[in-house]
């Protein structure tokens, strides 16, 4: 279909646009009504150029209010590869209050009926150190990592780290799954679900960083300082990874929810086979594939970039960007594309 | 008032939910290859149109597809067959509480359940005193959720479903909150939204409300449409036919 038919499609009075009413002082909105299920036919946008100026704007907003209040099944094959992404992400950012208010919520009721109230923000991440610090700090004494940096440091940084990967693991996989009564009831980008539940993460992961400075400071006179910069891009890459893998397990949790069992199993996995609790160069002396294998895991250049932010260990700056780069945008617009294309038939399964 | 509020055009729901047999090792390694379900048509090529100005009864047995309707019409549920089109902001309340946590105070639910409902933060703010003062709940604002009796709850969860100002309401079941008072203001409310040409569809068990309130109703049966037309006609009918297999 051209643009110009798109318009006259509007146009049609038997159609009755949602814009005309809105100028005739409806109640509702423009694009109120749409759903999120439906997808505005794609010609609409793409044959912009061949409208005229003055027509444009009444064609598009004809078209924005009318083709997505046509929800018709199913959609073709084009629909579903290439949904509205610009309508999806403006409706997506409208829910942005939501979206923080859910993970605010969540926060807050989990700790709402204990004792210590708020301390808790504090207590996790300091009785998270503790217990492994206990363990591989002192009973398994290993010293100075490479000779060089002190080991609670080293421990720190990266247990915090992993933990944000694993808190937004596992609030992600129940994301939808816990949220059924939304999901029956409101229609919205459900992508606001998982980010939701990786908000609720960060919270931690920001005040776990908080906690990390208040012990290796006093401890190991390590200070933030110009090097802690580099924490900025690093969070950043770590959120996009995050965000990915969030919307990936939230996905295939709903038809697949047994990966509400297996994740714990999994990300204990991942921890013991990353270089969290020893340093990488433990593997010296290995063969060649055990290095290759463990070069794979996706977490190694976040780690990095960590320690060199947070400990001040060297790192190969521009090699460990470049992969956390990789990983973080592969992982996000994978796990973005595919959870938003199952997004219409989420409500069945809950 | 002729100008159509919703509109389904054969619509079809089939659902493939999954068969709960006696659990045994076999069946659960059986499920990884082949799925045990069971098609069951929720609608069955369902056609209607609701005008504005409209109060739309939908009444049918445990089963019929009433609730399922109301999901394709709150946009929730794609159909399989047919299409929805719906003119005007809507506001469903299907269950109450949608949104709410029960842990947190009712102060903070009115902001999750309007931001979850599509209002803006800023929206909450101006609207927040009204809808307190709409559900009564004053001094128990700040209390946590779970603490309400349930008419309380229900109270504040149709308060907020009512704060989007919305042209059509998708009602499942619950006129029948709060007591006395509350529910001749509820009543009172969706009276004033009928004549400000809004539209109401209405599910319930309670065919004297039905045939009451509404003005056109629809009979479901196992996912078909046996009658449709004047809400106390179809709700004679309806009852006619109960009353006869009771017998």
């Amino acid at each position: 279909m051209s643009g110009r038919g798109d318009c006259m499609a509007g146009r049609n009075p038997n159609l009755i646009p949602s814009a005309k009413r809105d100028a005739a002082g409806s109640l509702g909105r423009r694009g109120q009504d749409r759903p999120y299920l439906a997808i505005p036919t794609p010609s609409g946008g793409r044959d912009k150029r061949s409208v005229s100026d003055t027509g444009l704007w009444r064609c598009l907003s004809a078209v924005s209010s009318y083709t997505p209040l046509a929800m018709s099944a199913p959609p073709s094959t084009v629909r579903r590869l290439f949904p509205a992404s610009r309508n999806y992400i403006r409706d997506l950012w409208a829910r942005r209050e939501f979206a923080w208010y859910l993970a605010m919520g969540n926060l807050k009721a989990r700790n709402a009926t204990t004792t210590l109230g708020l301390m808790w923000w504090v207590l996790n991440p300091l009785l998270l150190g503790a217990v492994y610090w206990l363990v591989f700090g002192l009973l398994f004494d290993r010293g100075q990592v490479d000779n060089e940096f002190d080991f609670l440091p080293f421990l720190l940084s990266g247990i915090f780290a992993f933990f944000f990967t694993q808190q937004s693991m596992t609030a992600g996989v129940n994301s939808i799954t816990s949220n059924a009564k939304l999901l029956a009831n409101i229609s919205f980008p459900r992508l606001a679900l998982p980010l939701s539940a990786l908000l609720e993460s960060f919270v931690g992961f920001v005040t776990s960083i908080g906690v990390y400075f208040l012990i290796v400071g006093p401890v190991n006179g390590i200070w933030p300082g110009v090097q802690t910069l580099w924490l900025f891009p690093t969070i950043l890459l770590h959120l996009i990874f995050n965000f990915g893998l969030a919307t990936l397990v939230a996905r295939i949790a709903v038809p697949f929810r047994d990966l509400n069992n297996l994740v714990p199993y999994f990300t204990r996995l991942w921890l013991y086979l990353s270089p969290i609790l020893y340093p990488p160069s433990f593997l010296e002396g290995q063969p060649a594939w055990v290095h290759f294998t463990m070069g794979l895991n996706p977490l190694n250049p976040f780690l990095a970039l960590y320690r060199h932010a947070m400990v001040g260990m060297p790192v190969d700056l521009g090699g460990a960007l470049l992969g956390a780069s990789a990983w973080a945008v592969a992982i996000a617009v994978v796990g973005g594309f595919w959870f938003v294309k199952y997004e219409g038939r989420m409500a069945r399964y809950v | 008032m002729s100008a159509p509020a919703i509109v389904a055009r054969n619509i079809t729901v089939r659902f493939r939910p999954l068969v709960d047999r006696k659990p045994t090792l076999r069946r659960s390694l059986g499920r990884l290859q082949h799925r045990e379900v069971e098609e069951l048509v929720a609608l069955d090529d369902v056609s209607v149109e609701i005008k504005k100005g409209e109060a739309f009864g939908i009444v049918g047995r445990n089963g019929a597809g009433k609730s399922t309707i109301l999901r394709v019409m709150a946009k929730t549920l794609r159909p399989d067959e047919g299409t929805i089109n719906v003119y005007g902001k809507t506001s469903t309340l299907l269950q109450l509480g949608v949104g709410f946590n029960a842990q947190l105070s009712g102060r903070r639910n009115i902001y999750l359940g309007g931001l979850a409902v599509g209002l803006s933060k800023k929206e909450i703010d101006g609207r927040f005193d009204d809808i307190v003062t709409y559900a009564d709940l004053w001094d128990a604002i700040d209390r946590p959720v779970r603490t309400y009796s349930s008419g309380m709850f229900s109270r504040l969860a149709f308060s907020v479903g009512m704060a989007i100002e919305p042209s059509i309401m998708l009602l499942d079941e619950v006129l029948a909150v709060g007591d006395e008072a509350f529910r001749e203001k509820s009543m009172q409310t969706m009276r004033e939204l009928l004549a400000r040409a809004g539209t109401i569809v209405f599910v319930s068990h309670s065919l004297p409300s039905v045939a009451e309130f509404c003005d056109r109703a629809i009979w479901l049966d196992k996912g078909k449409i046996v009658a449709i037309g004047e809400a106390e006609s179809v709700v004679e009918q309806y009852r006619s036919r109960v009353t006869h297999k009771t017998r």
